[in-house]
């Protein structure tokens, strides 16, 4: 454990630390955070242990935390009937393709407005900054529309391409396309390199650290996102873990097939993903938010 | 002698200059497409939709303002623009400040600094649509719920929680606020490391006292921020939907239900695309004129 001695910076330091009064203070700065932790880390805990309980487990008064037992069998069992290894694999398909669309055509227009700023470019990023205040839901309906006459239904393509106009990531592109020394791509223009050759040669090789916050964002808003494809998805076959999981909860209670119990199953199922991939890109995501301000 | 010189360079010069204005416009028009399809498009004819009565998504007749007299008439649209305030007014109560606080109690402490800091963020992770069926389970009206089982263990007999019409939305907001207020605590952590520790040297030395430090010093430096991230909540809670779609259908009696959760009724529940189209362009001009003064006051904060 680090003693406050080696508290140096900061509104409090060691040289206030050596009054009592102050290290009970700290006491109850570490307590207020405590209870803070256990409030943001309860209920994910709940949902994972109430996941092994029986539906009659669950309605049993007292309450209890832990399950009776661990009953793997009735997860695996769950996962079977639902087969939703396929679920899993469709939400995998739509978000490969949403990070793909997600770096090329936000990345691309960008590139054109922060760098090759040709005659006009001043409206197109106006359209840009302005759609940021327009959430989605606003125009769904003819939105949805336009999808079914497109022929799009059960198409995994809108989804996808949904994620390439978006005004948050072309803002982190742009932002970072300006900081870009402009020798670089002159000298890319003298050795003869084509506008899109310099896009993929050049630019998008020094913006390693802004391709990745970007895709992060994107796994993660299309590992969340709903809505459109639960509209789009009408096939069952076709959709993701967050439509199955939208389905579930919306019909609760009119199918005899499953109760609660299987419900709190697929929500752990829905949640392991994004929590291995976090642990894995940890300071990546945390410093992000920090210095992007974008929450999701 | 010079003008000739000029001239054919300058000629060279139009030409390709053209060429590098096409090829760019060739780079970004996908993206452009992308946009008009998904945002500008459906805004546009979300406008036009507006003013006819619509059979499907065909336009029957011109009614001019007609729909958005039914809308303006309709009593949950009012029931749903009363609430939005509502949602507005909880956030801030609930959710403005925890963030700084916790901002504030992380960048003091220095044991357990990153399990802290990733625990607090730990909801940020969970997918949001998972997040709020979680909370609805917890939140069970039964007396076998968690919430009501934690509340009987202190002998208090179990509330309605959702179901209750005074309780909805400040439960909900509760809900947003457990999901999203990591993030925020993060962003004013970034600018309080950011704090030259000088000053508090320097402050220390004169004595002030930690209230005094917090009062003159931090507080001060964090106010652009607060500021900023005050006026981004209040637009992104006009915003809020799948949350109350999701934990209350809008209920009980509508005393949940969004201005945008009202579009979706109006589309999937009542098949009236004209009367959605209408609701539309009146959250527009609210969440437009709420931007303005986004702006107004960002620009006067730099």
């Amino acid at each position: 454990m680090e003693s406050l001695k080696s508290k140096t910076s900061g509104i409090i330091t060691f040289s206030d630390y050596k009054k009592t009064s102050y290290k009970i203070g700290y006491g109850i700065m570490i307590v207020i955070l405590v209870l803070f932790v256990i409030l943001t880390v309860f209920p994910p805990i709940w949902l994972f242990l109430a996941s092994f309980k029986s539906a009659k487990e669950l309605y049993q008064i007292p309450f209890t935390l832990f399950p009776d037992r661990f009953d793997f069998g009735k997860v695996i069992n769950i996962w079977d009937t639902l087969n939703f290894a396929k679920y899993y694999l469709n939400s995998f398909v739509v978000i490969i393709g949403a990070v793909v669309c997600s770096v090329v055509f936000n990345g691309l227009l960008a590139y054109a407005i922060s760098i090759l700023k040709p005659k006009g470019h001043r409206i197109v990023f106006g359209l840009v900054l302005g759609s940021l205040m327009i959430p989605p839901i606003l125009s769904m309906g003819p939105l949805f529309n336009n999808i079914v006459q497109l022929g799009l239904i059960n198409s995994y393509l809108p989804l996808m391409v949904v994620f390439g106009a978006n005004p948050f990531y072309f803002i982190l592109f742009k932002t970072y396309f300006d900081g870009l020394p402009e020798s670089l791509i002159e000298a890319a223009q003298l050795d003869g390199c084509t506008k899109l050759q310099i896009f993929y040669k050049i630019i998008l090789p020094v913006s390693k650290p802004i391709v990745m916050v970007v895709s992060i964002f994107t796994v993660n808003a299309a590992w969340s996102d709903f809505l459109l494809p639960y509209l789009v998805l009408l096939n069952d076959a076709k959709q993701t873990v967050m439509v199955k999981i939208f389905m579930l909860q919306s019909n609760m209670g009119t199918s005899m097939n499953f109760g609660p119990d299987t419900l709190l199953v697929v929500l752990s199922l829905s949640i392991i993903p994004p929590v291995i991939f976090f642990f894995i890109f940890q300071k990546q995501i945390t410093s992000s938010v920090a210095t992007t301000g974008i929450k999701e | 002698m010079e003008r000739k010189i000029v001239q054919p360079k300058l000629q060279n010069k139009i030409v390709l200059f053209d060429k590098k204005e096409l090829g760019a416009w060739l780079i970004m028009l996908p993206s452009i497409l992308l946009f008009l399809f998904f945002i500008w498009i459906p805004l546009l004819s979300n406008i036009s939709l507006s003013f006819y009565d619509t059979i499907g998504y065909t336009k029957h007749s011109f009614v001019g303002l007609e729909k958005y007299r039914e809308v303006l008439a309709d009593p949950i649209f009012l029931k749903a623009l009363v609430n939005t305030a509502k949602y507005t007014f909880w956030s801030v109560i609930i959710g403005f400040a925890i963030p700084i606080i916790l901002a504030l109690l992380l960048s003091e402490v220095i044991h357990l600094k990153g399990f802290f800091r990733t625990a607090l963020y730990f909801p940020n992770i969970v997918p949001g649509l998972a997040a709020v069926i979680m909370w609805k389970f917890l939140m069970d009206p039964d007396p076998s719920g968690v919430l009501n089982s934690i509340l009987n263990s202190g002998s208090i007999s179990p509330l309605p929680w959702l179901n209750s019409q005074a309780l909805v939305i400040p439960l909900i907001v509760l809900t947003m606020t457990w999901k999203g207020a990591g993030a925020t605590t993060l962003i004013y952590l970034a600018v309080l490391q950011s704090i030259d520790n000088t000053y508090y040297e320097v402050a220390r030395l004169e004595g002030a006292s930690v209230w005094q430090r917090i009062r003159f010093l931090t507080l001060p430096y964090l106010l652009p921020t607060i500021r900023m991230l005050f006026i981004l909540q209040i637009i992104s809670v006009a915003k809020v939907f799948y949350e109350p779609l999701v934990m209350t259908g809008g209920g009980p009696n509508y005393a949940s239900i969004s201005l945008l959760q009202l579009i979706y009724h109006y589309i999937f529940k009542m098949g009236d695309v004209s009367k959605a189209a209408a609701l539309g362009v009146i959250v527009a001009i609210i969440l437009f004129t709420l931007t303005a003064i986004y702006l107004r006051i960002s620009k006067k904060s730099s």
